[in-house]
């Protein structure tokens, strides 16, 4: 049998430009059991890369990698809590403030509304007195402030110049 | 979105036997896998498809078990750091199980004393089967130095061969 393909192989292989076929072809090649001299030297090396292929964890590291993924997953969750509601705070601070403009929006134009028919705006000139003699209307307000005055006398709150006496002292 | 039981969990074995290729140590890999696993699920937003999961979490792999046996090393510092073998375990491994066939231990250490980065691109390429291309991106090397470094470790191994053929056993 000629082995000439099998020895370019392995020449290209130490020099690493053999192709992952290649490779595989070699794996398969020498797992034979009867090889020649020249190469059966080279068997366990290929018997060696084999056999680590079936180097493996133990089936209980399933379930402690399981267990462990499932106390990060809970404290994951724990912590996306307050996350995941974010974007429904701002939802709701976005309704709040249409709500704030819409308001603004519907004063204004009932004031725009309503100032043109009444005296509700401070337009001095469209003011009206409710008095017709001077004098009457002096001696109303005069009394009106004498009964607040007397009002606040009898709650016992300070005459006036009481307070201005104990602010300058 | 990835699953873990679909994308995630059946990678356990590969990521252990990388881990494990870099680390010689079961117990040390066991939990670097975890880990691994554990941190591709926190970032599973960002995964989207089972081969981009498959990168992260060899890449993952491979930066933790970098972390651990530099930990190691810090810590052995202060102790006989002339007596530390890489190959030597004191566990039983399947390394262990591997030595009592004389050839197949043999070419273990021999990937054992290949520089970290060889020895992981000889594990993902002879081993795992992987690309060029794939474990340039593993590695987040250029596939350019993913084929020196496959040269390197095979022409190492092979002069071992050629040693042999010398002098003999």
């Amino acid at each position: 049998m000629d082995y000439k393909y099998i020895e370019q192989l392995m020449d290209r292989y130490w020099e690493g430009q053999t192709s992952q076929e290649e490779e595989r072809l070699l794996q398969v090649f020498f797992q034979q059991k009867q090889l020649p001299a020249h190469l059966a030297k080279y068997k366990d090396l290929f018997l060696y890369t084999d056999a680590q292929r079936e180097t493996s964890l133990g089936a209980d590291f399933d379930e402690k990698v399981l267990s462990a993924i499932q106390i990060s997953c809970v404290e994951a969750k724990r912590n996306t809590w307050t996350f995941r509601l974010r974007p429904f705070y701002r939802a709701a601070a976005m309704v709040a403030v249409v709500f704030t403009l819409g308001m603004a929006v519907q004063h204004s134009w009932e004031t725009q509304d309503s100032g043109n028919a009444s005296d509700a705006t401070y337009n001095y000139a469209s003011y009206k007195d409710t008095y017709s003699d001077p004098q009457m209307a002096y001696e109303q307000v005069a009394s009106t402030l004498k009964e607040v005055s007397d009002t606040f006398r009898n709650a016992g709150v300070q005459p006036m110049d009481s307070i201005g006496d104990s602010a300058s002292r | 979105m990835i699953d873990f039981r679909d994308d995630i969990l059946p990678l356990k074995n590969r990521l252990y036997r990388l881990a494990l290729r870099i680390t010689a140590h079961t117990g040390e890999a066991e939990d670097i896998v975890q880990e691994t696993m554990i941190k591709a699920w926190n970032h599973r937003e960002e995964l989207d498809t089972s081969s981009s999961a498959e990168a992260f979490c060899i890449t993952a792999c491979r930066h933790l078990a970098l972390d651990s046996i530099a930990r190691k090393e810090r810590q052995n510092e202060t102790l006989d750091t002339q007596n530390y073998d890489p190959v030597d375990n004191s566990d039983d491994s399947p390394f262990q199980m591997l030595s009592r066939q004389d050839g197949l231990q043999w070419i273990h250490r021999l990937f054992q004393l290949l520089p970290e980065k060889q020895r992981t691109v000889l594990q993902l390429r002879d081993i795992e089967g992987k690309s060029y291309k794939e474990i340039a991106a593993f590695l987040e090397i250029s596939e350019e130095q993913v084929k020196v470094n496959i040269f390197r470790a095979r022409q190492r191994i092979k002069s071992e061969f050629e040693k042999i053929d010398r002098y003999g056993l």
